[in-house]
């Protein structure tokens, strides 16, 4: 086994209505890919995945998990909450499908483009949720991947 | 000329005296003290003078354009920024703030607040042009477009690509002056008067086009004692203010240095306004996280209030605001710029960019990316053995900063004062 690993981990928590650290664990994700010399356009890709997902779990969720493995090559990126999961996974990656309250609409959020604008921005996208325990998206972002039209 | 890292900010070592006000303040952590002294990192420095702003010891200056540089030209003309209205008291109207400009030197001085309205007609004709990407923003503040090269390289595509009032007005000028005055192009010397240190910067190495417009940017503070006194002579004859020929000023234009001026003449689109650099980072932030595509046009700059709280005016800004606010309402809501001057300049593209915005060079960890993984592991180890207090001792911003640097080569844990003197790679471990 090699003394280090290729991989870079970090695993970030995130807490449901915490509105005050809305963004901070995408933004940090973001300056982490920078230093580690991944490209532009795939670091525009994960700051919106990123940012979408920690989104989600700060408006639905009651906490989460963020769990972030860099590669030279691909970027991935694990959000596992407890929450209530999504009843109807078909339906809420609908876009424009929204379950978000008047007053998060007044924050400028819910919009209903959360989960497909992950899987739009994703090279892989898995989601698994459970009504009652809470949703586990696997993110994939691959160098060289592009933004599904 | 056009050095990508030619700065307006430094330090004079001489009145330094190594606290970490400026250290603490700079919103891109360019800033470290060694030997008792700061220093600016060329490559992170932004030129936003958050630095300059909070020194004590006023250790922190801007390379401005001198008075004496002027003599360099047959012919000097001035186009003040707008800020400048709002920097004498009640009585002082704008055309005798121009006219004392021409009696302290200039031969002719040119007021750009219609130049302001005509930009942001063509910015709307912009907008209604292309529909994506979403939002565009405003380069006026050059400080705005600098952070984006380096801190948001993926949004320098999203840059309006409309050249601001200042390099508009000059190139008018250059277009037109050496013709009719029958004076060769590089005699005649156009100079900005600012309370801005960037503006120096995007004149010698502007990021839009091959070459500035403009050739220096005096600052109002440096300036402001002559007007004064031009102001104080101009006295005996006062009835001659009614005498000047008028200037045609645009209430639209005159509003142009306060947040939200430059956007505030848009009809049919949807803008925000952001001002201070910390809101600014923030909300690019968002934008880089695919937010705010609900907004046409974004305005970003990055002094308090807009470019009326540039560190280098003399009116407070909130007296200065206040003034600028009367002027835009003496001068009323009428355009006085010609609808088809617009649409004409702006399908000669002679409104628009040379060029687009490129991203600076990005500073990786190790240009190897299994390395910089590497890299990034140690750092993680190093930060996590930091005390965590921010004290800046080190000589670095914060203990993440510090972390960084030593995983980079530009500093030793030993430099932390809180690590045990002596402590090897063996015992750096979680230590409580």
């Amino acid at each position: 086994m090699p003394a280090v690993e290729s991989v870079f981990r970090r695993a970030f928590a995130v807490r449901g209505g915490d509105f005050a650290r809305a963004g901070a664990a995408a933004c940090e994700i973001k300056e982490l890919l920078k230093d580690l010399g991944i490209d532009t356009a795939t670091v525009r890709r994960a700051a919106i995945v990123a940012y979408e997902a920690e989104m989600n779990v700060i408006m639905y969720a009651w906490d989460a998990r963020m769990d972030l493995a860099v590669s030279p090559a691909e970027v991935r990126l694990t959000v596992d909450d407890h929450g209530p999961g999504i009843p109807d996974v078909e339906l809420a990656m609908t876009e424009g499908y929204s379950t978000a309250t008047a007053e998060m609409r007044e924050l400028g959020f819910g919009a209903g483009m959360g989960l497909p604008n992950i899987k739009r921005n994703a090279d892989d996208f898995a989601i698994d949720s459970e009504v009652g325990r809470g949703t586990r998206l696997d993110i994939v972002i691959r160098k060289n991947g592009h933004v599904r039209p | 000329m056009n050095d990508r890292n030619f700065h307006a900010i430094h330090i004079t070592k001489d009145k330094c005296v190594g606290c970490v006000h400026c250290m603490s303040a700079c919103p891109t952590r360019a800033i470290r003290v060694e030997g008792g002294k700061a220093r600016i990192i060329d490559q992170l420095c932004i030129d936003c003078a958050e630095c300059l702003r909070v020194c004590p010891h006023e250790a922190v200056h801007s390379h401005t354009t001198s008075f004496a540089a002027l003599e360099a030209f047959d012919y000097k003309v001035a186009i003040p920024s707008t800020v400048i209205y709002g920097q004498f008291g009640p009585t002082v109207v704008p055309n005798e703030i121009l006219s004392a400009l021409r009696r302290v030197g200039f031969d002719e001085v040119y007021d750009l607040s219609s130049i302001c309205e005509l930009n942001c007609a063509a910015t709307e004709k912009y907008l209604d042009e292309h529909p994506r990407p979403r939002p565009y923003i405003t380069s006026t503040c050059p400080v705005v477009v600098r952070i984006i090269q380096r801190r948001y390289p993926s949004l320098c595509g999203q840059i309006l690509p409309i050249e601001p009032p200042r390099e508009i007005a000059a190139k008018i000028l250059r277009t037109i002056l050496p013709k009719a005055l029958g004076i060769p192009a590089e005699r005649i010397g156009i100079i900005h008067i600012t309370p801005c240190p960037a503006k120096i910067v995007s004149i010698n190495s502007p990021a839009t086009l091959a070459k500035s417009y403009l050739d220096g940017a005096m600052s109002i503070r440096d300036i402001f004692p002559q007007i004064l006194k031009a102001l104080r002579k101009s006295e005996e004859d006062s009835l001659m203010r009614h005498l000047f020929p008028e200037t045609l000023f645009s209430g639209l234009g005159m509003g142009w240095p306060l947040s939200g001026g430059e956007t505030r003449g848009l009809k049919t689109h949807r803008a925000v306004a952001v001002s201070g650099i910390r809101d600014t980072m923030r909300v690019l932030d968002e934008v880089e996280g695919g937010l705010l595509q609900d907004i046409d046009l974004l305005e970003c700059t990055v002094c308090p209030d807009g470019c009326v709280g540039g560190p280098l005016g003399v009116e407070n800004r909130f007296l200065a605001k206040s003034r600028v606010l009367e002027l835009v309402a003496a001068a009323g809501e009428h355009a006085v710029v010609d609808q088809k001057d617009v649409s004409r300049l702006y399908h000669k593209n002679f409104l628009s960019f040379d060029h687009p915005v490129a991203p600076a060079e990005s500073h990786p960890l190790d240009n190897d990316p299994a390395k910089a993984i590497r890299k990034a592991q140690r750092r993680e180890k190093i930060f996590a053995a930091l005390p965590l207090r921010d004290c800046g001792v080190c000589g670095a911003p914060d203990c993440r900063t510090l972390a960084d640097d030593i995983v980079r080569g530009y500093a030793r844990l030993e430099d932390c004062p809180f690590v045990p003197k002596g402590r090897t790679k063996k015992s750096r471990k979680e230590k409580r």
